[in-house]
């Protein structure tokens, strides 16, 4: 590390912002897109396309009564949202917005950290993330909200396995934990045929990319795994008995997950901020990033508007009976060709 | 500033404090919360002794499995036959604490007075870096040296499955509920539940004609769910 | 105590180990006591990585990647046992527990 610590604390303040100004644009990104899906216009009223819509979302959540309630553990059912925001945020530290590039003759790195274990360390961070929703299910001394959230965390810690599983296969390839090496990775060409293109690991490892998205959607408990906190079932499941200021750190929290789980998902498959023309301006890069990003937000809005919920059985049992198994024939099946391409089969 | 002292108390104190607490705290849940804690600054220790991979696998499996699956044994049992805290006897917690504190001086001794050992071994901070981090330095030693541990620990692991999901099976295979549960009440606080007694009046989500005070007696039997299992028992009716 | 020691880490692992005995000692909840098990055997590995740290060897780093599965393991058959026996109307109680041994 050879930058100036007050560089690493700026790129990093920059990074959080941008975070939570798209946190707060994606809900509005959602309401628009969900509404077209559903033959309707969306917000229109406040500010020009509804464009402040989430300012007003957001003072209205403000202003309304903070219930604690009477049985509720008080310290637990306070930290509960705060545990799932945090740790939402945390994990986007590892994630690489271009190389090293140097700024007015400053070598500056366009990323908060570079840790050689940087693609566990999102699934870890995630992982803990759980603690959330169980402590906010429990805190809430309500049986309807401990069953939501013992389910809810039956269901993310199974789909994190497959998330993990479904990275395997990258990690062959590349030899490598690190976010950075991975995007750099798959800067290079590869041709084939007459055809040259960058190295996206989703031409390569299409099974593990259809696994992860899959996966990924059920880890932010977004449609259509959202059972455990659905409106209509459960009575909104976990987070029932949190208003006002609470509710919308857990709501919001869900979509920054869904944010940095979209940039986890460019950075691996899509080559991060590869494109044409990032060797010349890494401007471009984070263009090319935030496009790819909008595409995978995108697809969970299309997702949530089309395919109706499934039950909860139904999602332990296709993440245990199908994804698992073919996570597993994914890595034996790039461990072969790697071993193949390398000549130590034959 | 010497950061590495700086985190290093900080990261101990909190670890010892929060591992003090999870013995102390009254409430179960509380132990975990707190031990959850512990074992992420432990992950911390280890990222400050050079093993990240160590770290990241701590707050994975510990805190992101271990963990909560204990998390889940504790909400399901049923919370009003937790045993408290205080043993019957208050002699065995200070008993306890004396030993704690003179094994404690005993470990400190043995500490100070050890001989210091050479750095003789072959994975120097240069080493590793060559390989290419602490990962693929893990990598390498696990898949040649101990290839046997790994996959014994590969069938201690399935073997604990198996024998979790056993352990698990109900006594006998496709046997009903034990007691039946004929309908689910979403807060009706006025059924004949023996748990909750009366409920607050506001709370009724019916409206209760004047003068009745519980509900209709009949062969149903109106009560709250404590487990999942009763959620989804609860269409059989009452034999 | 300007620069840390391996013999810093030997003391704090010490530490955690002795509260974590403490509590297995004294607790009566079945749970509480795994969990302070599980603190002992981090307290445990603290010890390994620091030594393995101190002789730059990688093997303590391995020895406690293996000690981490079989806990885990062991973490997933004791509840499970405790599941069962709650089942049959034994409370988590290490006092109550005791006819285990019969």
């Amino acid at each position: 590390m050879d930058q100036p610590i007050w560089i690493t604390f700026l790129v990093t303040f920059l990074i959080l912002n941008v975070l939570l100004i798209g946190m707060a644009y994606v809900t509005w990104f959602e309401r628009k897109v969900l509404a077209r899906f559903q033959d309707r216009l969306g917000p229109t009223r406040t500010g020009p396309f509804g464009l402040l819509q989430p300012i007003a979302d957001a003072v209205k959540l403000l202003g309304k009564e903070d219930l604690v309630p009477a049985a509720a553990d008080r310290w637990v059912f306070l930290f509960a949202p705060v545990v799932t925001f945090m740790t939402a945020l945390i994990a986007a530290a590892v994630i690489p917005f271009g190389d090293t590039v140097s700024i007015f003759g400053q070598n500056v790195d366009l990323f908060a950290a570079d840790l050689n274990v940087a693609a566990l360390f999102v699934l870890a961070v995630g992982g803990v993330g759980i603690y959330g929703i169980i402590l906010g299910g429990w805190a809430s001394a309500n049986r309807f909200s401990l069953l939501g959230a013992l389910r809810s965390a039956a269901q993310v810690v199974s789909y994190e396995l497959i998330l993990g599983f479904s990275l395997v296969g990258i990690f062959i390839m590349t030899g490598t934990l690190s976010l950075r090496e991975i995007m750099l990775q798959q800067y290079e060409t590869l041709s084939i045929g007459p055809f040259e293109i960058s190295n996206w690991f989703i031409l390569s490892q299409p099974l593990a990319f259809v696994l992860f998205m899959i996966a990924a959607v059920a880890e932010t408990n977004r449609a259509p795994f959202d059972l455990p906190e659905a409106e209509s079932e459960l009575v909104a499941g976990f987070h029932t008995e949190y208003s006002s200021f609470r509710f919308s750190l857990y709501f919001l929290g869900e979509y920054i997950s869904m944010m940095v789980i979209s940039l986890f998902a460019s950075t691996l498959f899509l080559g991060g901020t590869s494109g044409p023309g990032v060797e010349k301006y890494w401007g471009l890069g984070i263009l090319w990033l935030v496009l790819k990003v909008v595409a995978f937000l995108f697809f969970y809005v299309w997702l949530r508007a089309t395919l109706p919920r499934f039950r909860f059985d139904q999602l332990m049992g296709l993440a245990w009976k199908v994804l698992l198994p073919l996570a597993l024939l994914n890595i034996l099946l790039t461990a072969f060709f790697r071993l193949l391409a390398n000549g130590q089969v034959f | 500033m010497p950061w590495d002292v700086i985190f290093f108390y900080t990261i101990a104190a909190i670890c010892l404090f929060t591992g003090l607490l999870v013995v102390v705290s009254e409430s179960p849940v509380h132990s975990a919360i707190f031990l959850v804690l512990c074992f992420v600054n432990v992950a911390g220790i280890f990222v400050m002794q050079g093993a990240e991979f160590l770290a990241v696998l701590q707050i994975i499996v510990y805190s992101g499995a271990v963990l909560v699956l204990l998390l889940f044994v504790l909400m399901l049992i049923d919370p009003d036959k937790l045993p408290s805290f205080y043993t019957a006897r208050p002699l065995q917690r200070y008993v306890s604490l004396l030993i704690g504190l003179v094994l404690l001086l005993e470990v400190g001794a043995a500490i100070i007075t050890r001989p210091a050992i050479e750095a003789i071994g072959p994975d120097t901070p240069e080493a590793i870096a060559a390989v290419g981090g602490n990962v693929q330095a893990i990598g390498r030693i696990i898949f040649t040296d101990y290839a046997l541990a790994l996959e014994m620990t590969s069938l201690v692991l399935t073997v604990g499955v198996v024998g979790a999901v056993v352990l698990g099976l109900p006594e006998r295979l496709g046997e009903k509920a034990r007691e039946s549960r004929s309908t689910i009440s979403l807060g009706h606080p006025r059924g004949s539940s023996d748990i909750l007694g009366p409920g607050p009046r506001f709370e009724t989500p019916i409206d209760v004609p004047a003068g009745r005070t519980t509900a209709p007696q009949g062969p149903r039997k109106v009560v709250m769910a404590k487990s999942p299992d009763d959620y989804t028992r609860a269409g059989e009716i009452s034999r | 105590m300007s620069e840390i020691t391996v013999n810093h880490f030997l003391f704090l692992s010490a530490a955690l180990f002795i509260i974590g005995m403490m509590g297995v000692l004294t607790r009566r909840n079945v749970l509480v006591i795994f969990m302070c098990v599980e603190m002992m055997v981090a307290a445990a590995s603290i010890t390994l990585v620091a030594f393995a740290q101190e002789t730059h060897t990688i093997n303590g780093q391995a020895f406690v990647l293996f000690a981490l599965a079989v806990a885990a393991a062991e973490a997933a058959v004791g509840l499970a046992i405790i599941i069962a026996l709650a089942r049959r109307g034994t409370a988590p109680d290490i006092n109550q527990m005791q006819e285990l041994r019969d």
